[in-house]
């Protein structure tokens, strides 16, 4: 390696929209952040803050209009759509605020939707594995119209995880939840964050946020705060006290 | 990503929109049971015409009718004019004509054997006639050339009238009654069932054509004949020789029409093709049309599909689907909509086929043609309709459907 690289580098990043017959939007204005593995970080705004828009870069659904991103030390403004698509599927997993399911299909296949298109040979156990690691091996056969939103939000979970990307991105993950189902969603972020994934979590709510080890703040498409909230081997040490 | 895998989950998509997938298939099944059946049958009749032409009518054949105008329908100017003499004298001046056989006939004449009647199609013809028409008996034997000179009262009966007049009873030899004429019956027809109009060719009786025009009906001319030629590359020029003949003899001047009908086997066939344009071109154009209508319905209903299913698109782009496999599994469930209902659509076509066949006496009807044609169909419909809401689902940009 010729220098240390980070899970994510973000170098200028501008992002302007541009509706048909509307003034041009600056969602993003040149935003540079890193994010190394296994960081469980918050990205915190209000709505039109621009941070769906980040995590939509981030997560290679949108492209930027300038700057320069770097995933793993890969340039990916020069991939293809294919290209971005792989790399998606193997290596981000995404969580949204409206969980995304498929209506009427078993939670097992819902979660088995990403290995549908991964060049995987074999996806034997992987979709019962990921259930059962978000708590639901007895929801398998379930249709999301029989679970209940936090069951649901957890199957989607298990799809993130299902390909076992390194990258998990959540979108509001809580925010059609109640309080109880959503402290178990987060508990379950939490305990992905202990073994390993990095974690980045797109909420206003700055409640949330405290769960994470970093927070950064997004104002009208710029990042305004970049705080630790704790130190990341200081928290590890906590909790395996 | 594997295509098997695609294509299964596009099964289980299919399934899990019963009812649209229901409406689809039957756009599909429509069209496609239309065609087969419009094929099936067509091909059937077609197969039915061209037998029953030929039967009657094979390639070096002539047929005369008294009466001009034209052949088939309206009116005949000059009708019973024509005569024997006026044949004979056409087969003498034309060596080129092998065989005749003249014809004059009665429609719906009582015929009666004890207290048993019907009525039947009563035809005069010489004893060529089972040569010319190709027509012979099953039974009995046909009248001879000594019949027909000395108008001898004999009959040949076919198997209807046999059956109404004579039910168990041995008909040869026994007596029956053509109007007022007292007959024998010599010899039972040859079965030929419907003909290409729908008649019983079966309920005739046929007697020598000089007993016929001087026993029963009192009159010199005859309706028409049939003539063989010996070559059929002759026919043409034949055809012509036999009107500047019969012009001449009835002293027709060169303003007048024809007071008689003369038509070859060119002509038949060429009708034939006339019939054959219209099963052909316009009732698989009907067929056409309601498929159409069933792909136009399928590609709406994608369409509405696709609209719904934003989410659902921006979700499998976001977990890797690339936009043509977003198109392909697009295309995919359209297919095996669209085919399910081909295929359902097939069998009821040849369902219907069959039951028409059996209706209209066409006989062995199914054909290649028309399955291989229905199920085309179907592939066609389906490709045609899954690919414009397929392309249009590939290019929503997965940011803006997860919106």
């Amino acid at each position: 390696m010729k220098e240390e690289t980070f899970m994510i580098e973000l170098e200028g990043i501008g992002k302007t929209y541009t509706r048909p017959g509307g003034e041009p939007v600056q969602a993003l204005r040149d935003v540079s952040l890193r994010i190394d593995r296994g960081e469980f970080v918050a990205i915190v705004g209000a709505s039109g803050s621009g941070k769906s828009t980040l995590m939509n870069v981030i997560g290679l659904l949108d492209r930027p209009s300038g700057g320069r991103y770097l995933l793993d030390g890969q340039d990916v403004s020069g991939l293809g759509v294919n290209e971005l698509a792989r790399l998606r599927n193997k290596r981000i997993g995404f969580v949204f605020q409206a969980f995304h399911l498929l209506p009427r299909t078993s939670a097992l296949e819902n979660v088995e939707l990403p290995l549908l298109y991964s060049d995987r040979p074999s996806m034997k156990g992987l979709g019962r594995r990921a259930l059962e690691a978000v708590g639901l091996a007895d929801r398998i056969e379930h249709r999301p119209g029989e679970l209940s939103g936090g069951q649901q939000q957890r199957v989607a979970i298990a799809r993130a995880l299902v390909n076992e990307p390194d990258l998990l991105l959540a979108d509001e993950p809580t925010g059609n939840l109640d309080e109880r189902a959503a402290a178990e969603v987060m508990a379950i972020f939490q305990s992905l964050h202990e073994s390993g994934r990095t974690i980045i979590l797109v909420t206003h709510d700055a409640s949330l946020a405290a769960h994470c080890e970093r927070m950064l703040r997004l104002e009208a498409g710029r990042i305004t705060a970049d705080e630790r909230l704790r130190q990341a081997a200081v928290a590890a040490q906590e909790r395996s006290s | 990503m594997s295509t098997a895998r695609l294509v299964k989950h596009s099964f289980k998509a299919v399934a899990r929109y019963k009812l649209r997938s229901g409406f689809m298939m039957l756009g599909s099944l429509v069209g496609v049971a239309a065609l087969t059946l419009v094929v099936s049958v067509g091909e059937g009749a077609e197969r039915k015409i061209v037998s029953t032409v030929h039967q009657l009518f094979g390639g070096s054949s002539i047929l005369i009718f008294s009466g001009g105008g034209r052949f088939m329908g309206g009116p005949r100017a000059g009708a019973a004019r024509m005569t024997l003499d006026d044949m004979e004298a056409v087969v003498k001046e034309l060596p080129e004509i092998e065989v005749w056989d003249p014809q004059q006939g009665l429609f719906g004449e009582p015929v009666r054997y004890g207290d048993a009647s019907t009525t039947a199609r009563v035809l005069g013809q010489s004893e060529r006639s089972e040569r010319v028409w190709n027509r012979s008996v099953t039974r009995g034997e046909y009248f001879d050339a000594a019949a027909v000179a000395g108008s001898a009262r004999v009959a040949l009966i076919g198997e209807t009238v046999a059956r109404d007049l004579f039910a168990d009873e041995d008909p040869i030899g026994a007596e029956i009654l053509i109007g007022s004429v007292r007959f024998r019956v010599i010899g039972l027809l040859e079965p030929f069932g419907t003909d290409a109009h729908g008649m019983d060719r079966d309920n005739e009786v046929v007697v020598p054509i000089s007993t016929l025009m001087r026993r029963v009906m009192n009159v010199d001319t005859i309706q028409g004949a049939k003539l063989l030629v010996k070559d059929p590359s002759l026919v043409r020029e034949t055809a012509r020789e036999i009107k500047r003949i019969l012009r001449e003899r009835h002293s027709l001047g060169s303003g007048q029409p024809d007071d008689f009908t003369v038509i070859t086997a060119v002509q038949v066939q060429q009708m034939v093709r006339k019939v054959e344009r219209v099963l052909f071109v316009f009732l698989p154009l009907v067929a056409a049309v309601s498929l159409v209508v069933g792909c136009v319905v399928a590609a709406s209903l994608m369409l509405a599909s696709v609209n719904e299913r934003v989410g659902e698109i921006g979700l499998r782009r976001a977990i890797g689907a690339r936009p043509g496999d977003i198109q392909l599994q697009f295309v995919l469930e359209t297919a095996v909509t669209t085919l399910g209902g081909g295929f359902v659509g097939l069998l009821v076509g040849c369902a219907g086929a069959e039951l028409v066949a059996r209706r209209m006496a066409l006989g062995e009807i199914l054909s290649w043609k028309a399955i291989l044609l229905g199920i085309a169909a179907a592939a066609v419909t389906g490709l045609l309709a899954g690919v414009v809401p397929a392309r249009r689902a590939a290019r929503l940009q997965p940011a803006e459907a997860l919106r």
